[in-house]
């Protein structure tokens, strides 16, 4: 029997693999989602409600027993990362689009806000953003439900910060505040990065994925690993390789479009290792720069307890964790770096008391600083951005082979001058707003940590220093099509996950485009 | 009794929560009016506490030094203490799946003069011992982490349903 040949093939299921199929699906594209991990049912299968002492090592894992998990190198599963992550849905400015022309430091993106404004406007209508309208030049307004109201030890850090001159501003999250689109609103019980068991906060299975099955034209294809995007002879992508994790057999999916959608570090990682005649180093690596240019963000981190909440009685203010954002503010100000930072606040859960370990004595007496010292608990991180350097790459360890006898992507990084001054401004910037809030300050962190990783297949205008074009299109396969977080040009300080989609849902609309024309 | 109030609370979240979501009319996609996700529910069995195993790994005295010393750092008050909260057998149970830590440990209590005072406990904090650093973190884990701890002593009030986030009620605000 002759194989299938779908229209487009996605590698990966997450934010963009899920707003694509929706996209495509839902203008009559045949489409196949092929995800690396299992089905995963986010009602039932976390842990979401959870606490420690129902553990007997009080670790509280992230999916339930007998439910396979999310390992930590790659996240698989139908919905991917989205089932897991924080919802924080920022919009990137115009400034973080051109940062080079602003201070002459790392890449322009091809494209300018206008061009993916109405993108972002169309996700925040199909999965619903909460957040407040702002006006910030830095931080564009979008299509909000209400905002959640501030904790009061929101309001206590924004006291503090406004004394300086800092603005904090409502968060804005993929998260309902109110009941919309056959989902209820958040009810607040404080454990979104362990799976929203009631889809209040975005996921990409339940809210783009799943309603587009009724298209009948998408298929979901789990358990299935892609070690290979197969181009022929006549530089065409015929479709992909993949390993089934179960039967550990071999198979191929068709189709005469590829998207590789698989998270920033892994999609690379597929490109590098989809070797042939055309590509000896990796499909699409004409220019030589794919693995090039990773640029995660960094983050700094102060824990502290605001003064004013010690000894006061405890509240249930969990909520959706962080309920309020420090946005970008230093580019109006004086500073001998490139771009800038920007802080997430306030998001621990207070099942996490690891703090009673830094608090100093013992017997009654700390007992009782401990008991007084908990409601007023906070964590502040910093977000900066990571300029492109030499030294910082994805590439494939072929030395080192995975449970299923794949090799393994390798991250390297190395801060340069201009994260090592971010990171000390951003640091002492944190430690400033917190003490004019009155907190006193338990830990500082002195090294900057990897966070959403981006960059490492980069978009441009020009093939020779650039791996995609703005359609997130190969320069080099006009058929195969690279969209998450490894085509950023540049990372912003901001998380990256709306952008993302926004270019998922510009891509999507380009191939319709090109299928309708027949250009494919 | 003080304590009998502090425990209303706990008792409040016992029962069942229960919320209804209004099913919402619009829609981006042609299909996802979809009642699966309106009704939700938190159940009570989360409360209930897992079972720590038996101690095995320290010796009857160890285990007798090792409580000792947890009592000192985090003694019974107006709610139960380390012992109370079963931190003992918490420590024995990391211990003996970490043989860097149960050697730090096993080594420090053989160093234990016959009585653990208070005065023994804050000579070791005084000299930072590795010991006394150990001891600390394991009793303060066990202990925060224990529903006692967390719910009875911290007070923590999260993990429910709420309709609505409250604004902040804060007398300053």
């Amino acid at each position: 029997m002759q194989q299938k040949v779908y229209d487009v093939i996605i590698v990966g299921s997450g934010a963009s693999g899920g707003t694509l199929a929706a996209h495509l699906a839902r203008q009559g594209v045949d489409v196949c989602v092929v995800e690396g991990g299992p089905p995963v049912n986010t009602r039932t299968d976390f842990n979401t409600h959870a606490f420690p002492f129902e553990f007997p090592n009080r670790h509280i894992p992230t999916m339930k027993l007998g439910k396979e998990g999310f390992d930590t190198e790659r996240t698989r599963g139908l919905g991917g990362k989205s089932l897991t992550w924080n919802a924080v849905a920022w919009r990137y400015s115009q400034r973080d689009f051109k940062g080079k022309s602003a201070d002459g430091a790392g890449e322009n993106w091809p494209l300018d806000y206008k061009t993916l404004s109405p993108y972002y406007d169309r996700i925040e209508r199909e999965i619903g953003v909460c957040g407040n309208l702002d006006g910030l030049e830095d931080l564009p307004d979008g299509i909000f439900q209400p905002p959640v109201p501030m904790k009061c030890s929101d309001l206590l850090v924004k006291r503090g910060a406004e004394k300086l001159g800092v603005k904090v501003i409502h968060v804005r999250k993929a998260t309902l505040s109110r009941a919309a689109f056959g989902r209820p609103a958040c009810h607040f019980c404080g454990n979104c990065m362990a799976g929203c068991d009631v889809v209040a906060k975005y996921n990409s299975f339940d809210v783009h994925m799943r309603p587009s099955l009724k298209t009948g034209k998408l298929t979901l294809q789990s358990n299935s690993i892609v070690r290979e995007v197969v181009v022929n002879n006549e530089n065409k992508i015929t479709g992909v390789r993949y390993l089934d994790r179960v039967k550990k057999t071999e198979g191929e999916v068709r189709g005469r479009v590829v998207v590789v959608a698989a998270a920033c570090v892994q999609s690379v990682g597929l490109m590098l290792m989809s070797k042939s005649r055309l590509y000896p180093t990796g499909i699409g690596n004409s220019s030589g720069h794919l693995g090039k240019h990773f640029i995660p963000h960094f983050t700094g981190g102060v824990q502290c307890f605001l003064k004013d909440l010690i000894g006061k009685p405890t509240t249930n203010d969990e909520g959706f964790l962080d309920h309020a954002y420090v946005p970008s503010f230093m580019h109006k100000r004086k500073r001998d770096y490139a771009r800038s930072f920007g802080v997430q606040f306030n998001y621990q859960n207070h099942r996490s008391t690891g703090f009673a370990r830094e608090i100093p004595g013992f017997g009654k007496a700390y007992k009782q600083a401990v008991k007084d010292r908990y409601p007023a608990f906070l964590t502040f991180s910093p977000y900066g951005e990571m300029i492109p350097n030499q030294q910082s790459y994805i590439d494939v360890d072929e030395s080192r082979l995975d449970k299923y006898g794949l090799p393994m992507a390798r991250r390297t990084y190395v801060w340069q001058e201009n994260e090592k001054k971010i990171f000390k401004d951003m640091t002492d910037w944190s430690v400033r707003i917190l003490e004019s809030a009155g907190a006193e300050i338990l830990t500082v962190s002195q090294t900057p940590q990897p966070n959403h990783e981006l960059g490492g297949c980069r978009m441009g205008s020009d093939p020779k220093t650039s791996v995609v074009n703005s359609f997130c299109q190969s320069h080099d396969v006009p058929n195969l099509y690279v969209c998450d977080g490894s085509v950023f040009p540049s990372a912003s300080e901001k998380n990256p996950t709306h952008t993302i989609m926004a270019l998922a849902a510009r891509t999507a609309d380009h191939i319709a485009d090109r299928l309708k024309k027949g250009e494919v | 009794m003080q304590m009998k109030e502090e425990k209303k609370p706990v008792e409040e979240r016992r029962q069942a929560l229960r919320i209804i979501g209004a099913i919402g009319t619009t829609c981006a996609f042609p299909f996802s009016a979809d009642e699966l996700y309106g009704q939700h529910e938190h159940s009570t069995s989360s409360l209930k506490s897992a079972q720590l195993p038996k101690p095995s790994f320290f010796t009857e005295k160890e285990l007798a030094q090792v409580s000792r010393i947890a009592d000192l750092i985090i003694p019974e008050t107006d709610t139960p203490g380390a012992i109370g909260a079963g931190v003992p057998a918490y420590i024995d149970m990391v211990c003996s799946r970490n043989a860097e830590l149960a050697e730090t440990v096993r080594k420090g209590l053989q160093g234990m003069p016959e009585t653990i005072t208070e005065g023994v406990l804050m000579r070791l904090q005084d000299e930072q011992s590795p010991f006394f650093r150990a001891m600390k973190n394991l009793t303060a884990d066990g202990y925060y982490t224990s529903k006692i701890g967390l719910i009875e002593e911290l007070g923590y009030k999260g993990n429910t349903v709420l309709a609505e986030f409250p604004s902040c009620t804060l007398p300053e605000h």
